[in-house]
């Protein structure tokens, strides 16, 4: 056996080994009375684009593609997944102080205007997750009125 | 059947490799940890001690780490930012809760859980200065209130910044009357007006 047959038998013992560590799941099925869709007007096309483009990683409810079965790419997903939330959480935004919410918003309106979210590693393999100029416009346009509505100073 | 062994290897170290990439640090620790480190009292300039609650109460450390960072942003320092807002972190670690009123420590909890936040991202983003800002035009009015709460101890400016946000404006605390404008840096120093002076 040659020395790289070794190494390649070793990292498949690895990789199929990996395979028994499973993360745990980001899904849920209730929705949470602190929601953001609770609290806020949604309109229809701006749900479809949190939907699609946003929630995966910053909800409660992740829609799983096949491969994050498979490791280490499920995991890289796991640890995105939580950093995302961790920043916002559209499923439990109620919970924010309003000094956060206000914050939070006016970060969506600078980072879908920066072309910052969704980030790119997360556009590569989500090509549909792409905003385009349109979308956002709508989102942008729909984070500022929901700023608005929230403002005590309103 | 080496070459599927070759290919998968090459897989896993792909995948792997993407893993250290944007793994944002991410400490939410909004603090509701006691701090039982002595606070450095630096509220011998305070002279605006008017009241006894405020007289204990000094944000002189909170509010250095602030200026520091202005300063850096005024000079397009990323680094030197990132340095200073976790300096900042630091000082609201050890920032004195004990003498705060009932009422002064909801106002102060809630203004440190979100301008902790923008601290921490500043500092974790040095070398894009465009998105530090973006936290520091939101940082601002977090320490303005802070300071307009619990007295800044030593004379402030508050100016404005009309073309920063695409001419929505912004807004930040100086100690020296002069513009030094944080937002724009070295290419438009002096863009910007004293809005209010805090004493």
């Amino acid at each position: 056996m040659t020395v790289i047959k070794k190494i390649g038998l070793g990292l498949f013992i690895g990789f199929v080994a990996i395979q028994f560590i499973q993360p745990t799941r980001n899904k849920s099925n209730t929705i949470l009375p602190m929601d953001i869709e609770k609290i806020v007007a949604e309109p229809a096309n701006v749900s479809t684009i949190l939907k699609t483009s946003c929630y995966d990683c910053h909800s409660n409810n992740t829609l799983y593609p096949w491969y994050s079965f498979i490791q280490p790419g499920g995991w890289l997903m796991a640890s995105h997944i939580k950093n995302g939330k961790a920043m916002l959480n559209f499923s439990q935004f109620g919970e924010l102080s309003e000094r956060k919410q206000q914050n939070k918003l006016q970060g969506i309106i600078n980072q879908v205007k920066d072309g910052e979210m969704p980030i790119s590693s997360y556009r590569l393999i989500h090509p549909n997750a792409v905003l385009t100029p349109a979308q956002k416009t709508i989102l942008i346009n729909w984070a500022a009125s929901v700023k608005d509505s929230l403002s005590s100073n309103n | 059947m080496k070459n599927i062994i070759l290919g998968l290897a090459l897989l896993t170290t792909v995948l792997a490799a993407c893993n250290n990439s944007s793994s944002e640090k991410k400490d939410n620790t909004a603090s509701d940890a006691q701090s039982t480190n002595t606070p450095v009292d630096t509220s011998a300039k305070q002279v605006t001690a008017t009241t006894e609650t405020t007289a204990t109460v000094s944000i002189a450390e909170i509010l250095n780490g602030y200026l520091k960072m202005k300063n850096a942003f005024a000079k397009d320092d990323s680094k030197e930012a990132g340095a200073a807002s976790n300096e900042m972190v630091k000082s609201f670690s050890s920032f004195n809760k004990t003498a705060l009123t009932t009422e002064q420590a909801k106002i102060y909890n809630d203004i440190e859980d979100d301008a902790r936040e923008h601290a921490e991202h500043i500092g974790s983003n040095a070398g894009n200065i465009k998105h530090q800002r973006e936290h520091f035009d939101m940082l601002s009015k977090d320490i303005y209130q802070l300071v307009k709460t619990f007295g800044g101890g030593q004379k402030l400016y508050y100016d404005h910044c009309p073309m920063y946000n695409d001419g929505k404006g912004a807004n930040w605390l100086s100690e020296t009357k002069d513009i030094a404008n944080p937002y724009l840096g070295k290419s438009m120093p002096t863009c910007g007006t004293v809005k209010e002076e805090l004493k």
